[in-house]
């Protein structure tokens, strides 16, 4: 009995790694062209950085978020201020700005209205992690599923020094937006 | 080995097989792209650096250079009595690699029109390991003079070339050519003027650097002119680049500079000055 269930749990085993892609696929959703941009404030002047590289995937079955973003993909319009917020963010030690977490509140593919969704993982950027809890919206379309979130970001969280001179003062707290339309995994 | 023990090994490595493979591989966009800000500001003091600037991008500059600091500068309190000579300006990112700006300096009433167009850049990944830019202003006197307009004419091409040899230290030279209709516009006699500018920028660390520029006349030059050179100290906030200079020369339009300096730097013969650029973003809120 013992030596059947052990070989039963090696096939499964080596099922759900030769599994085909496709036929898992279904349930995986993701894109690289996915929008993201921070809000940035100071005395009198906001401006705001966008990437159109995020990258996102969920996959429903075991419920795993990841989504990650070059970070000198972002663009605030002033290359000079485009310079300044790489070398605060110190992006050549850390390139990317990541989430990998769980989606813990309740999720309908087949219902086609918005639904409210929760994740919950790790946010990672200037090579702090954090656990983060962060709300959303999950729309199942024809093509996909479309998401999209926002929440708030402060800089010393992730032992960022907001750049500082002269009457140029970054404010500790920046607006994350994140919205994108993740396809089937084909 | 037996049979539990084997069931439990292939079940761990499936088991890290798949938890390997849940979290995706962070991939780079362009890792090996264009290298970015060689030099902070589009000029180191007057000359031309070869950065452009980003598209829809506006660079703002007032050009602030006064009298020698070393000429009786206790009554003309380091120069700063004698008349400045002041260029404002603007220049403003067609293209990523195509800048076009406009001028407009205080002596003569000179009004310029420059333009760079990036030919060459230097990549991350070494593939291109230089910047070319290729750089042209035209400039008219509008002082009154009772010249025909042509004569008072006069125009600069240049080829900054260059490299960012790492965060810290960018170079670059610049093969000019000047040209004046009428050389004695400024007191010369030579209609044409060759250099090989030499320019460099140091950063200190984020928000400051050290910058210089040195402009050796090739070939013929005009009488009592002497090879200018300057020395800023930078200031960057992100959107200002602020430039303290000590300069030899109180023009910052090379044609004029190249044409027009008497006074020899290492002689104790500078002016302080300063430079201030201001950049805007043209196409919707940002």
């Amino acid at each position: 009995m013992t030596r059947r269930f052990g070989w039963a749990v090696v096939l499964f085993g080596l099922f759900l790694t030769l599994f085909p892609t496709g036929l898992r696929a279904q349930s995986a959703y993701e894109s690289k062209t996915g929008h993201a941009e921070f809000t940035s404030s100071m005395p009198g002047f906001t401006f705001t950085g966008k990437s159109d590289h995020l990258v996102g995937k969920i996959t429903l079955p075991d419920s795993t978020v990841d989504f990650y973003l070059d970070l000198t993909t972002v663009d605030t319009g002033i290359g000079m201020r485009n310079r300044d917020m790489r070398e605060t963010l110190d992006t050549k030690k850390y390139p990317f700005a990541s989430f990998y977490g769980k989606l813990i509140s309740p999720f309908d593919i087949t219902q086609k209205e918005t639904q409210p969704a929760t994740v919950s993982g790790n946010f990672k950027v200037h090579g702090v992690s954090r656990q983060v809890t962060i709300q959303g919206k999950l729309t199942p379309t024809g093509q996909g599923v479309r998401v999209e979130a926002s929440w708030t970001l402060m800089l010393k969280d992730y032992n960022i020094k907001p750049p500082s001179i002269l009457f140029y003062k970054v404010d500790q707290e920046q607006k994350i937006h994140i919205k994108t339309l993740l396809t089937p995994i084909q | 080995m037996s049979f539990k023990k084997t069931t439990f090994l292939s079940v761990l490595f499936l088991i890290t097989y798949q938890l390997s493979h849940a979290q995706m591989k962070r991939e780079r966009v362009n890792p090996g792209g264009p290298v970015e800000t060689t030099f902070w500001a589009q000029t180191i003091v007057g000359m031309s650096t070869l950065e452009t600037l980003p598209k829809h991008n506006l660079n703002a500059t007032i050009m602030h250079a006064f009298g020698l600091a070393t000429d009786r500068p206790i009554k003309e309190f380091f120069g700063l009595d004698i008349p400045p000579n002041v260029r404002l300006g603007v220049d403003y990112g067609l293209t990523d690699r195509w800048t076009l700006g406009l001028g407009r300096t205080t002596f003569q009433k000179v009004y310029d029109v420059r333009s760079k167009y990036a030919l060459l850049r230097q990549t991350k990944s070494e593939s291109m390991p230089l910047s070319l830019t290729l750089k042209g202003d035209l400039a008219l006197s509008t002082q009154k003079d009772n010249r025909p307009l042509g004569d008072d004419l006069s125009w600069l091409l240049g080829a900054p070339l260059g490299k960012k040899f790492s965060d810290q230290l960018s170079l670059q030279l610049e093969p000019m050519y000047a040209h004046f209709n009428t050389p004695v516009l400024v007191g010369g006699q030579q209609n044409d003027l060759w250099s090989l500018g030499v320019g460099g920028e140091y950063h200190l660390s984020q928000h400051f650097a050290l910058s210089f520029e040195y402009y050796p006349i090739l070939g013929k030059r005009n009488e009592g002119t002497k090879n200018a050179f300057s020395l800023a100290f930078n200031i960057n906030t992100g959107g200002h680049v602020f430039q303290l200079f000590f300069a030899s020369s109180d023009w910052t339009t090379e044609q004029y500079i190249l044409a027009e300096n008497n006074s020899n730097f290492w002689a104790g013969d500078f002016r302080f000055g300063f430079n201030i650029n201001r950049m805007f973003w043209l196409a919707g809120k940002h």
